[in-house]
C-alpha cells in the first residue's frame, strides 16, 4: 500500500471533528499530547483507493487567534507544513456562524477544502444549500456532509482526492478587498514581505497585527529588522482592531453565502409581556407594579403559617397556669410564657412572610420576570454612575444584605462596589420583609399593604439620594456602554425545586431567627425584669433618654428596639416583646393566673400601650437601620475600608432617625 | 461590528432582539458576533451568581465565601439569561 496523504481535521467545538475522525480512523488511533501541553493530541490512520493516511484530528477552538494553547497549537501544525491539506469543517444548520473558522483560516498558505456537515439537521430545518456555487466563489472543494450518516462518506474520500491533486486554495480576494477598508490595513500589508513566517500570508499576518495577536507580533519582531517592525507597530496604532476584522470576516461569510442558503424566515417576535416589560415608558412602571403586587400576594401563602403562631399564643395561658399549679417558681413561669412562647409565636408569624416573601420571588425568577427587572434598571444604574450588574446586589438584598454585599463582588471597579453596597443597604433584607408585615398587620390591619407601598417608595428615594450623597466621591460619571441582555424565555416553573428551595430557605430563617430572637429577647427581658415591680435597669435608663427619642415619635421601648435592630432585624421584635410584657409583667402574670388569656396577648398590649404614629416612626427607623452586624462585616470585608464602612454605618443611622421624625408626623397628620 | 458597539455607547441595555432591529440585522447575526467578541474578549459575560456556582472562573474564585445559606435559590439565579458587557479598557486600547 502506498503512502497518501496527511489530513488535519480543522473545527470548531461541536462541529463534528471526533464523530469524522473516528468513522475515518476507526480503531487505528492514537491519543497523546501536543509537545509540552496538556492539550491533547489525535492521531490516526485509514486506507483508502489502495492509498494510506494519516489523520490528525486538531484541538477544536473557536478560530485561529491566540486566546488559547488550543488555538496556537492549532494554526503553528497546520502552518508548519505537517498536513498536505486541511478539512474545514462548518456546521451547515447554522453557516453564517460556523464559516467564521474558515475567514480565519483565509490566507494560510495550505491547501484544503470544506466540510458542510451536519447537512441532515439543515434539512431537517427547511434549509437548502447551494455548495456548487460556495465551491466556486471559495476556489476550494465544498461539500454538504453527515458524519454520522455513513453514506455520505464516499463524497469525503471523493472530494479529498479533488482536494489533494488541484492543489486547491481559498481566493482570497474579496476577503483582501474587505481588509483593505481598515485604516492601516494596507499599510502593514505592504511592510510584510511575502514567506516571512512560513505558511501565512501578509494579509492573515497583517490582520492578526490589527488583532492585537501577540505571539504573531512577537514572532514578526524576530523575523523583521528594527525599523520595518517599527513602521509596522506604527500603523497599527489607534486602529479598530479585532472589532473591524471581524466585521470583515462576517461581510465576506455573508457575501459567500449571498443566495445561496435559503432559509425559514426566523426573525423573532417579542412576546406582549416583553413589549410592556422593555417598553422606554411603561417598563419601570411595570416592574414595580409587579414588585408590589408580588409583596402584597406574599401575604396568602403566609396566613397558614401566621395561623399557627396565633395558635401558639394561645397556649401560653394554659401552660403558664399549669406550671403554676405544680408550684413552679414564678420566675421560671415568667420565662417559659412572655419569653419563650411569646418568641415562637411572633417567629412562626414572621415565618409566613419568609415562606411568602421568598416563594413569590423564586416564582418571579423562574418565570422569568427577575431578568427583565434587571434589564429595565439598567440604565436606571448608569445614571447613578454604576454598572448595569449593580442591579443583582440589590436583588440579592431583599433576600439578605451580606449576599448583596457579597454579590457586589462581581464589580471590579472600587468605587462602584463600595457605592452598590452602601445603595444594598437601603433594599429591606428577608428578615425586614418578615418584621414589616408582622408589625403593620398588628396596628394598621389591611393598611399594611399601604404600609408596604411606602417602604418601598421610600426605599427608592433613599437610594437616589444615597447615591447622590456618596457618589460624588465613589464614582466619576464617564462614558457607559449599555449591557447586552439574551432575556430569558418565559417558562412554567419548575414547582418541585421552587418549594424545595423556598421550604429550606424558611427553614434556615427559622433556625437562625429562633437563635437571635430567644437570645434578644430573653437578654432584655432580664434586664428589665425586676421582682419589686419598678421596671428594672433598662426602664431605669430607658426613661431618663425618653426626652431624647421622642423626638423621633419612639417611646423608649420602641427606641431600645431600634438599637437592637441593629445587631439584627430578627431582633427588633424580641426586644419589643420583652419590654412590653416584661414591664407590665405583674399586671400580666396576675392576670393569668387568674386565666385572664386575653391579656397575654402581646399584639393587643401593644395596641394598649403603642400609638399609631409611633408605630410608623419605628417600623421606618428600624428598616432603614443598618442591616445586621454581619451585614457590617462582610461590608468591611467588601470594601476593606473601615473608614467608608463607618460612614455608611452613620449615614444610616441618621437617616433611619430622620425617616422615623417624618413617619411619626406624617402619623400625626392621619391619625 | 463596529455599529453594535457604538449604539451601546448611549448606555442603555439592550436585548438581542432590540440589538438585531437597530442594527437592520436578525438574532442569529447578533449572537455570532457577540461569540466573536466574547472570543476575543472586547465583551464578557456577566456572572450572576454570587454563590459560586461555578459557572464561571469569577464564581469558583469566591466559591468558598457564599452568603448565607438560604439566602438565594441554590446554585444562584438560573433564569436570568444571559448578559454581556463591553471591556471598555480594551476599546480605549485598541482606539489608541
Ligand atoms: N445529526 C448530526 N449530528 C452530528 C453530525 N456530526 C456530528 N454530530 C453530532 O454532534 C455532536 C458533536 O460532535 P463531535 O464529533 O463530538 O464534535 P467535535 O466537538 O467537533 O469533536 C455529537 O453528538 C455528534 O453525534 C451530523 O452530521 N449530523
Amino acid at each position: 500500500m502506498s503512502a497518501g496523504a496527511t489530513i488535519a481535521l480543522l473545527g470548531q467545538p461541536n462541529s463534528g471533528k471526533s464523530t469524522l475522525f473516528n468513522a475515518l480512523t476507526g480503531l487505528r488511533q492514537h491519543v497523546g499530547n501536543w509537545p509540552g501541553k496538556t492539550v491533547e493530541k489525535k492521531e490516526g490512520s485509514f486506507s483508502y483507493g489502495g492509498k494510506e493516511y494519516r489523520v490528525a484530528d486538531l484541538p477544536g477552538s473557536y478560530s485561529l487567534s491566540a486566546n488559547s494553547d488550543e488555538e496556537v497549537i492549532t494554526r503553528d501544525f497546520i502552518a508548519s507544513g505537517e498536513a498536505d491539506v486541511v478539512c474545514i469543517l462548518a456546521d451547515s444548520s447554522q453557516l453564517q456562524r460556523s464559516l467564521f473558522m474558515l475567514a480565519d483560516y483565509a490566507g494560510i498558505n495550505v491547501p484544503c477544502f470544506l466540510l458542510l456537515n451536519m447537512a441532515d439537521v439543515a434539512e431537517d430545518q427547511g434549509k437548502t444549500i447551494d455548495a456548487k456555487t460556495i465551491e466556486k466563489k471559495l476556489g476550494i472543494p465544498v461539500v454538504p456532509f453527515s458524519a454520522t450518516d455513513i453514506r455520505s462518506y464516499d463524497s469525503f474520500y471523493k472530494t479529498l482526492e479533488k482536494a489533494l491533486s488541484k492543489d486547491s486554495r481559498i481566493n482570497v480576494e474579496e476577503l483582501a478587498a474587505q481588509y483593505g477598508s481598515i485604516k492601516g490595513y494596507q499599510d502593514i500589508c505592504d511592510l510584510i514581505p511575502e514567506n516571512v513566517l512560513e505558511g501565512y500570508s501578509p494579509m492573515w499576518l497583517a490582520v492578526k497585527v490589527l488583532e492585537k495577536d501577540e505571539v504573531v507580533i512577537a514572532k514578526l519582531k524576530n523575523a523583521l529588522d528594527a525599523e520595518t517592525f517599527g513602521r509596522i507597530e506604527e500603523a497599527a496604532r489607534g486602529t479598530n482592531g479585532a472589532v473591524a476584522t471581524g466585521g470583515c470576516k462576517f461581510r465576506w461569510i455573508d457575501e459567500l453565502l449571498g443566495e445561496t442558503v435559503s432559509a425559514g424566515n426566523n426573525t423573532v417576535r417579542l412576546s406582549r409581556l416583553d413589549r410592556i416589560y422593555t417598553n422606554k415608558f411603561w417598563g419601570k412602571a411595570a416592574v414595580i407594579l409587579t414588585v408590589l403586587l408580588g409583596l402584597i400576594a406574599s401575604f396568602i401563602p403566609a396566613l397558614p403559617l401566621m395561623g399557627v403562631g396565633e395558635a401558639v399564643l394561645a397556649v401560653k395561658a394554659p401552660v403558664m397556669n399549669a406550671l403554676y399549679s405544680i408550684g413552679c417558681p414564678e420566675f421560671l413561669i415568667l420565662i417559659v410564657g412572655d419569653v419563650i412562647i411569646q418568641s415562637f409565636s411572633y417567629i412562626f408569624k414572621m415565618l409566613g412572610f419568609v415562606f411568602g416573601v421568598t416563594l413569590v420571588f423564586g416564582l418571579l425568577e423562574e418565570v422569568g420576570v427577575m431578568a427583565r427587572i434587571s434589564y429595565v434598571f439598567d440604565n436606571t444604574m448608569g445614571k447613578l454612575g454604576l454598572q448595569g450588574k449593580s442591579v443583582m446586589p440589590f436583588l440579592v438584598s431583599f433576600g439578605c444584605t451580606m449576599g448583596g454585599a457579597a454579590g457586589a463582588r462581581v464589580i471590579d471597579n472600587w468605587g462602584q462596589k463600595v457605592l452598590t453596597i452602601a445603595l444594598a443597604w437601603a433594599v429591606p433584607c428577608g428578615a425586614a420583609w418578615a418584621t414589616i408585615p408582622m408589625l403593620a398587620s398588628i396596628f394598621f390591619g389591611p393598611g399594611a399593604v399601604g404600609v408596604i407601598v411606602a417602604i418601598l417608595f421610600t426605599m427608592l428615594v433613599h437610594m437616589w439620594i444615597t447615591a447622590k450623597v456618596f457618589g460624588g466621591q465613589l464614582v466619576k460619571k464617564e462614558d457607559r456602554y449599555g449591557m447586552i441582555m439574551e432575556l430569558p424565555p418565559y417558562h412554567k416553573p419548575k414547582w418541585g425545586a421552587l418549594f424545595r428551595y423556598v421550604l429550606g430557605r424558611t427553614k434556615e430563617t427559622f433556625i437562625r431567627v429562633t437563635k437571635v430572637i430567644l437570645l434578644v429577647c430573653g437578654i432584655f427581658w432580664l434586664l428589665s425584669y425586676s421582682p419589686s415591680g419598678n421596671g428594672g435597669i433598662l426602664y431605669s435608663i430607658g426613661v431618663a433618654i425618653e426626652p431624647v427619642t421622642r423626638i423621633f415619635g419612639l417611646p423608649w421601648q420602641l427606641f431600645l428596639s431600634y438599637v437592637a435592630s441593629a445587631v439584627g432585624k430578627e431582633g427588633a421584635v424580641g426586644v419589643i416583646s420583652a419590654l412590653y410584657s416584661g414591664g407590665s409583667y405583674g399586671n400580666a402574670f396576675t392576670q393569668a393566673m387568674s386565666g385572664g388569656a386575653d391579656t397575654s396577648n402581646l399584639s393587643s398590649l401593644l395596641l394598649a400601650n403603642v400609638t399609631k404614629p409611633e408605630a410608623l416612626a419605628f417600623i421606618f427607623a428600624m428598616t432603614f437601620n443598618m442591616p445586621c452586624v454581619v451585614a457590617l462585616a462582610a461590608t468591611f470585608q467588601e470594601t476593606h475600608s473601615a473608614k467608608w464602612t463607618a460612614r455608611i454605618v452613620l449615614y444610616y443611622t441618621v437617616v433611619s432617625l430622620i425617616l422615623a421624625f417624618i413617619a411619626y408626623h406624617i402619623g400625626m397628620l392621619i391619625w | 461590528m463596529e455599529e453594535l458597539l457604538e449604539l451601546l455607547k448611549d448606555g442603555h441595555a439592550r436585548t438581542l432582539e432590540l440589538l438585531a432591529s437597530e442594527l437592520g440585522t436578525d438574532t442569529d447575526d447578533i449572537k455570532r458576533k457577540l461569540e466573536y467578541l466574547e472570543n476575543m474578549g472586547i465583551i464578557r459575560k456577566v456572572c450572576l451568581s454570587p454563590c459560586g456556582a461555578g459557572k464561571c472562573a469569577e464564581c469558583a474564585m469566591h466559591s468558598g465565601a457564599a452568603p448565607c445559606k438560604g439566602c438565594l435559590p441554590e446554585n444562584g439565579f438560573k433564569n436570568m439569561g444571559e448578559m454581556w458587557e463591553v471591556d471598555k479598557g480594551l476599546i480605549a486600547e485598541n482606539r489608541g
